[in-house]
């Protein structure tokens, strides 16, 4: 036999397994700074990846957290968080509504952060 | 030898004398009549009557004299014939004599000697010859033919004896062929012998009858092993080729995945299914072929895993319905193994149900192993169907002369179940199709049952910290306490093992912040002096990942903490990463005064003006 190469580190489920053969999300309700969190503890028998949402999502995450979390790609953490919200196990709010835009600082200072920044 | 005794002449010298003394008796006495009558007559009558008496006496004493004589001569004639005709019988009684000896005596000696191998000359000098140069002429002429006959008899014999005992020896050849050395060397030649090996090795007949039939089975046998032997060897090179290309495919559509957007999702989705497809089909043909499996893993895989990915390599994986809350792990050695099994039986059992059906997969753990439970609700097998399925799926007949046109899939069950111990079963299903059992044997499962004794163990062992429910931090490091130690007393596998369990016990009592220093402790150990991150001998990737995890758990838990600080000792991998670590610290940060958040950001930014 030929020499193999090292063996899979990857993991053997596809990602249209995980999806179920979707591949975009029903609702365009999350994007990537869409703040979720988990309303209900995981039950048994629930896809991995719900229950690992759920935890994650214990405290509110983004959603490009938790694709970074779950190193999955973001338009499948967006189909399975699609899932969760119908279900109702979780919430999901944008971060600032527009009204809160007084509290951000303004551009000045932050150039000036970005500049510091870049000098360190 | 008797003879019979001639006819004595004296019986007829006796007539013969009475018939000569007739006539002299009649002449003398006519000669007195005469003399009477000459006497009596006439004296004038007497001349004449003398005369003619005497003449007439005369007559007949001529005649009688003549009558005799021929009567003698008669006599005479007849005599000689007599003795003839006695001495003729004499001699054919001589002649009978002879043949009855020739017949009896002399022929069944002749015949006896030369049976006994003497010539014939010899046997002609030794046998009194008979008198007769006719019946000696016979005698020789016998003899030489019987010589002759009983040579040619002598040399048939032998001619048919040496044929007989040619016969039996091929016969004798012939067993020994066909009960021993043709089976010897089909054995041998399926193992892999040339066909001069097989030849120079076995005691072939003599009879070139049997010789060159045999020798030409043998050599045309070994180039067909040859030829099937090259084919399969030729085959599981090529799809070892082509599985190499596919699993650098779903590696490539997997990068792919992370790196495009949505637009193109759908078809990388659509790509990916189709070289999962090819991969199936590719393994499928490369096990039969003798060849490997495209992929190995080497980590445990858990349950979910292995039906996702089991499912994900057939065409119809919408219409199966995964029903598995286990989170048992199959070895990783075992693990593409049983994701081939299933997802053949999957194959199988989607193909042979109405595509608007679902079919269903329950995992359930027992205390035999995991038993996985595949249904539909297709049409029912036939009886012998169902038989021949069981027969393909038992593993006993490997050979690939038993493969019915295109169905290999459960060939390949078949060996793979055989060479894991799984165990296969084909019944009537409750939904009305068929329902396929596998068993999969607890040495296929990856060691997590073990680390919950030896979980229990430290806390048994210390019974004062448990009846104290008010001090759970001091436990927490208790139990902790094995982890970081198994590295040096148990085996490898089994630190890999031990330490599964541990990873979802840590983020509970993160929180509390104590239990941090343990999973700090292997960590100067394992980087050099610049900081870079070094392997132990012997510890696996994994581990070291898991390893990376738990740091990662503990610097959130530091950063929930409020020392955003502490992140920069370890960098996040990605923005995700580190914008979620941003946003968590702002918010812990945020929470406690509530809303009015802005006040932080001058407050953690107050460094840079500054400076």
């Amino acid at each position: 036999m030929t020499p193999r190469r090292p063996v899979d580190v990857g993991d053997p489920d596809r990602l249209y397994t995980v999806t179920g053969g979707r591949s975009r999300a029903d609702d365009d309700s999350f994007d990537l700074v869409t703040l979720v969190v988990s309303e209900c503890e995981p039950t048994a028998g629930m896809q991995s990846e719900h229950v690992r949402i759920l935890e994650t999502c214990k405290h509110p995450t983004a959603v490009v957290e938790v694709a970074a979390e779950m190193k999955l790609p973001i338009t499948v953490v967006r189909i399975l968080l699609g899932d969760l919200l119908a279900m109702g196990r979780i919430t999901a709010r944008h971060p600032r509504a527009a009204g809160s835009a007084a509290a951000i600082p303004d551009s000045a200072l932050l150039k000036e952060v970005l500049h510091g920044l870049r000098n360190i | 030898m008797p003879v019979p005794a001639p006819p004595s002449p004296h019986r007829i010298a006796k007539p013969r004398q009475r018939a000569s003394a007739v006539p002299l008796i009649v002449l003398v006495v006519t000669a007195a009549a005469g003399a009477a009558a000459c006497v009596a007559a006439p004296d004038n009558a007497r001349a004449w009557v003398t005369g003619s008496v005497a003449a007439g006496w005369l007559c007949l004493a001529v005649s009688l004299v003549t009558g005799s004589l021929l009567v003698k001569r008669v006599r005479a004639a007849a005599a000689a014939d007599h003795a003839e005709a006695a001495a003729l019988k004499a001699q054919l009684a001589r002649h009978g004599a002879e043949s009855a000896h020739l017949v009896n005596v002399t022929l069944p000696t002749v015949v006896k000697r030369l049976r006994d191998g003497a010539s014939a000359h010899e046997t002609l000098a030794q046998t009194a010859p008979p008198s007769d140069p006719q019946l000696r002429r016979v005698v020789q002429e016998f003899a030489s033919v019987v010589e002759e006959t009983l040579r040619h008899a002598a040399s048939i014999e032998s001619r048919r004896d040496q044929a007989q005992g040619q016969l039996a020896q091929a016969a004798e050849e012939l067993d020994q062929l066909t009960a021993v050395t043709l089976p010897t060397a089909i054995e041998r030649l399926r193992e892999g012998a040339s066909a001069d090996t097989v030849l120079a090795g076995l005691d072939w007949p003599h009879n070139p009858l049997l010789r060159v039939p045999a020798e030409s089975f043998v050599r045309e046998l070994a180039y067909s092993e040859r030829r099937a032997a090259a084919a399969q060897a030729a085959s599981a090179k090529a799809l070892s080729r082509v599985q190499a290309k596919s699993v650098g495919m779903l590696a490539d559509l997997r990068d792919m995945q992370e790196r495009h957007g949505v637009e193109v999702f759908g078809d990388l989705l659509r790509l990916d299914h189709s070289t999962s497809q090819l991969g199936l089909m590719t393994d499928r043909l490369a096990l039969l072929m003798g060849g490997r499996s495209s992929r190995a893993w080497n980590k445990p895989i858990v349950m979910e895993s292995i039906l996702r990915g089991a499912v994900g390599r057939i065409s119809a994986y919408q219409r199966v319905r995964l029903h598995c809350s286990t989170t048992v792990a199959i070895a990783g050695f075992a693990a593409e193994g049983v994701m081939h099994v299933l997802a053949e039986l999957m194959d199988n059992a989607a193909n042979f149900s109405p595509p608007i059906d679902e079919v269903h997969v329950y995992v359930e753990e027992r205390s035999a192993g995991i038993v996985v439970t595949i249904e539909d609700s297709g049409l029912k097998m036939a009886d012998a169907a169902m038989r021949r399925a069981e027969e393909s799926v038992s593993g006993h007949v490997t050979d690939l002369a038993s493969l019915q046109g295109t169905r290999l899939g459960l060939a390949v069950v078949g060996r793979l179940a055989a060479k894991y111990g799984m165990s296969v079963n084909f019944r009537p299903s409750s939904r009305g199709g068929t329902g396929v059992v596998v068993l999969l044997p607890p040495q296929l499962l990856a060691q997590q049952r073990d680390p919950a004794p030896q979980h229990l163990a430290p806390r048994s062992a210390e019974p004062a910290p448990v009846p104290v429910p008010q001090a759970p931090a001091p436990q927490a490091p208790a139990q902790q306490a094995p982890a970081p130690q198994a590295p040096e007393t148990a085996a490898a596998p089994d630190t890999v093992a031990a330490q599964a369990p541990a990873a979802p016990v840590l983020p509970a009592p993160a929180p509390a912040a104590e239990p941090t220093p343990p999973p700090a402790q292997p960590r100067p150990a394992a980087a050099t002096a610049n900081g870079l991150p070094v392997r132990a001998p012997g510890r696996t990737m994994a581990e070291a990942e898991r390893e990376r995890q738990q740091r990662r758990a503990a610097s959130d838990a530091a950063a929930g903490a409020g020392t955003l600080s502490g992140d920069a000792g370890l960098p996040p991998r990605d923005a995700g990463s580190r914008f979620g670590a941003f946003h968590r610290g702002r918010q812990a940060a945020g929470e406690v005064p509530g809303s009015p958040a802005a006040p932080d950001f001058p407050a953690d930014s107050g460094p840079p003006p500054a400076e």
